[in-house]
């Protein structure tokens, strides 16, 4: 080989090199969207990955099954091999493999023990939605709250309890009616006088306002909305 | 002497047999609505015998007379069917759905349609005899019904899916209405008797036993009235829930047997009542999950199961103690109908299952193409329904068009009819099957 040649064939393989991601991985950030294949009908997906000091984040979009942005958990990826789950009622699970010139992932759609082909092509960079998070709560929030219900002819007892965490507030959010329940929490937040205790796995929101030592507000379920009242635990 | 008896005793049995054959021409085999048929029952499935297809999901529960199957469609026709062969024999239209079982006695059939009309046809050729017009018929509604938004508008209730089927007694038919009435007409020409007037919708069939008429209505009330004045007798108030109108109203038909009457309820409770003063003699709480399945009473035990916790429930009849309870894979509104030992139900995932009358354990089970193709992913892959994905929004028509796919799984509201070995019911994929 000539020393032009040797050139000629550098500069051609830094022309690839450059025109590849610099780790495999980096193909997998964006947004991806196509559909899961189900009999007789087919679901729209919409994917975004992408990474945060190191870290997969993403969130998913499937229209017309009320899931907008929800936040991708389990997230694996070891080129060309993406996996990762959706948690919540639905139970989305996602195992995809990166082909062609690296703008197609393809691979299971499954949920409830059913399980559809997917197609996902690149279409941009990732818009990853990121869920709220705790706020601080106000000290006069801080402590335990309880009050009761009524639905469907029986009663409630509730009971909140707030506390403050570096990262935010916490709440044990616990409805005593036939049975126990404790309920798992995902969002406390105060704003102004307002707070709100979210349980999105069972459904139930409380929201509340502090007025007189009170308080004063609403638990719902679903649209069912029941005026709760709660006070300071003894 | 023995040669004689021997006689007395073979002539009693064809005696019985045809009275129990006969005991077959109506919802739950009889007007006291027992749901128990005598005669062979399949322990095992062989083959499919039939299945006559129709325009549209079969609700009705088939009924039998003279080897001829008797039912509704949805597609409005009324259907006889040779038991035989599945070959149809004449279909007659109304003008609405026909999801009631029809009556059959002295030659006529009797049903309602959801065009408003009640219909007597000739059982041999099909020839309208008369029709009665009721007040109209509709669905039971309520604002914010199941949580459903607008929490403020009216919605009709999806589940509402059965209309009253009737019965017939010494020459008067009597059924329920959506307009709230039930109904007494003569049974050859069509003419009012009387009409009874509850606070809402009577889709549950009547019982009749000893003179007086069982029923109940979405009004919260377990109504008793003499049948042949239509004189209250007796009422039982049931559940209420002003909040969203989920835990009210009798949907289920009655049963009544020595002396008790047996209704299952949307309050979630399966209640037995004493038939003479309307007494609770005891309830079974089912955890906020509704009782639409007509109860089965049968060798001193009553048989029914849940909709959303999909229990199959066996207790004992004179006291409700639990004997059976096993955990189904989805909503069953099918009312069971007891054959010998074997019990048979349908279930809302388009699964016919038969189970052993003692222990509940499952014998075999029939599950219909529609069921097995799951479009839509309406059902999880092991048969339940897949509620969070069918029910992710309460907003305007969302649950009722998840209803509409749940259905169209080919869902068995069916309530299966044996004679002679075969079972035969309906099927929300169109289709009436015969098993053997």
């Amino acid at each position: 080989m000539t020393a032009a040649g040797a050139l000629v064939r550098l500069i051609a393989i830094l022309i690839v090199a450059a025109a590849l991601p610099a780790r495999a991985e980096d193909a997998i950030i964006g947004r991806w969207e196509g559909g899961a294949r189900m009999p007789d009908d087919e679901l729209n997906v919409i994917v975004d990955l992408a990474q945060q000091n190191d870290v997969w984040v993403g969130s998913i979009i499937i229209p017309g099954l009320g899931v907008k942005g929800t936040p991708l958990t389990d997230i694996k990826v070891q080129a060309p091999d993406v996996n990762f789950a959706v948690k919540g009622p639905l139970g989305i699970q996602l195992n995809l493999r990166l082909l062609g010139a690296n703008n197609t992932l393809a691979g299971n759609f499954e949920q409830a023990g059913n399980r559809a082909l997917v197609t996902l092509k690149k279409t941009g960079p990732p818009q990853v939605e990121y869920p709220p998070r705790n706020t601080p709560v106000a000290k006069e929030f801080e402590g335990e709250w309880k009050g009761d219900y009524e639905m469907l002819g029986y009663t409630r007892h509730v009971s909140i309890k707030f506390a403050n965490h570096p990262d935010g507030a916490t709440a044990e959010f616990v409805i005593v009616g036939r049975k126990h329940n404790v309920l798992p929490v995902d969002l406390v937040t105060q704003e102004g006088e307002m707070v709100t205790v979210d349980s999105r796995e069972m459904g139930f929101t409380f929201e509340g306002r502090r007025k007189n030592g009170k308080l004063t507000g609403a638990v719902r379920q679903g649209a069912i909305e029941t005026p709760l009242v709660l006070v300071r635990a003894k | 002497m023995t040669k004689q008896i021997s006689g007395i005793v073979a002539l009693l049995a064809t005696f019985c047999a045809a009275t129990a054959i006969n005991a077959q021409s109506m919802f739950r085999g009889d007007a006291m609505h027992s749901g128990a048929y005598v005669g062979p029952a399949p322990r095992e499935f062989h083959r499919v015998k039939w299945k006559f297809p129709t325009g549209d999901r079969v609700i009705s529960s088939p009924v039998f007379k003279d080897n001829v199957i008797y039912f509704g469609g949805d597609d409005g026709n009324v259907y006889a069917v040779d038991a035989a062969t599945g070959r149809q024999i004449w279909k007659r239209a109304t003008n609405g759905p026909v999801p009631a079982t029809p009556a059959i006695a002295d030659g006529t059939v009797y049903v309602g349609s959801y065009d408003g009309k009640f219909y007597a046809f000739n059982a041999q050729t099909g020839a309208l005899k008369w029709k009665f017009a009721t007040d109209g018929e509709r669905r039971f509604e309520a604002k914010g019904l199941h949580g459903m938004q607008p929490k403020d508008q009216t919605i009709a209730d999806p589940f509402d899916i059965f209309l009253s089927s009737p019965v017939v007694a010494n020459g008067v038919v009597y059924f329920g209405s959506g307009d709230g009435n039930l109904y007494a007409l003569d049974s050859a020409t069509g003419d009012l008797h009387w009409k009874f007037k509850t606070g809402d919708v009577v889709h549950a069939s009547p019982a009749l036993a000893d003179g007086v008429l069982f029923f109940g209505s979405w009004d919260s009330y377990f109504y008793v009235v003499d049948a042949a004045t239509g004189k209250e007798k007796w009422r039982f108030h049931g559940g209420e829930d002003s909040l969203m109108h989920n835990q009210v109203g009798f949907q289920s038909s009655p049963a009544v047997v020595n002396g008790t009457v047996y209704t299952g309820c949307r309050d979630s409770n399966l209640y037995a009542l004493d038939a003479a003063t309307g007494k609770e003699k005891w309830k079974l709480f089912n955890d906020l999950s509704w009782v639409i399945t007509s109860p089965a009473v049968a060798d001193g035990k009553v048989f029914f199961a849940t909709s959303d916790s999909s229990l199959y429930h066996v207790v004992d009849a004179n006291s409700g103690k639990p004997i059976v309870r096993q955990q189904g894979k989805a909503f069953m509104f099918s009312s069971p109908a007891v054959a010998g030992d074997v019990v048979f139900i349908g279930v809302l995932n388009g699964t016919l299952e038969a189970r052993d009358a003692k222990t509940g354990d499952l014998l075999w089970d029939f599950r219909v193409e529609k069921s097995k193709r799951n479009n839509g992913w309406v059902l999880t892959g092991d048969r339940k329904f897949n509620v969070p994905f069918l029910y992710h929004s309460n907003w305007r028509e969302a649950p009722l068009v998840a209803t509409d796919q749940e259905i169209r799984i080919g869902g068995i509201y069916s309530s299966p009819l044996i004679v002679n070995g075969v079972v035969y019911f309906g099927s929300a994929d169109g289709f009436l099957y015969a098993l053997e």
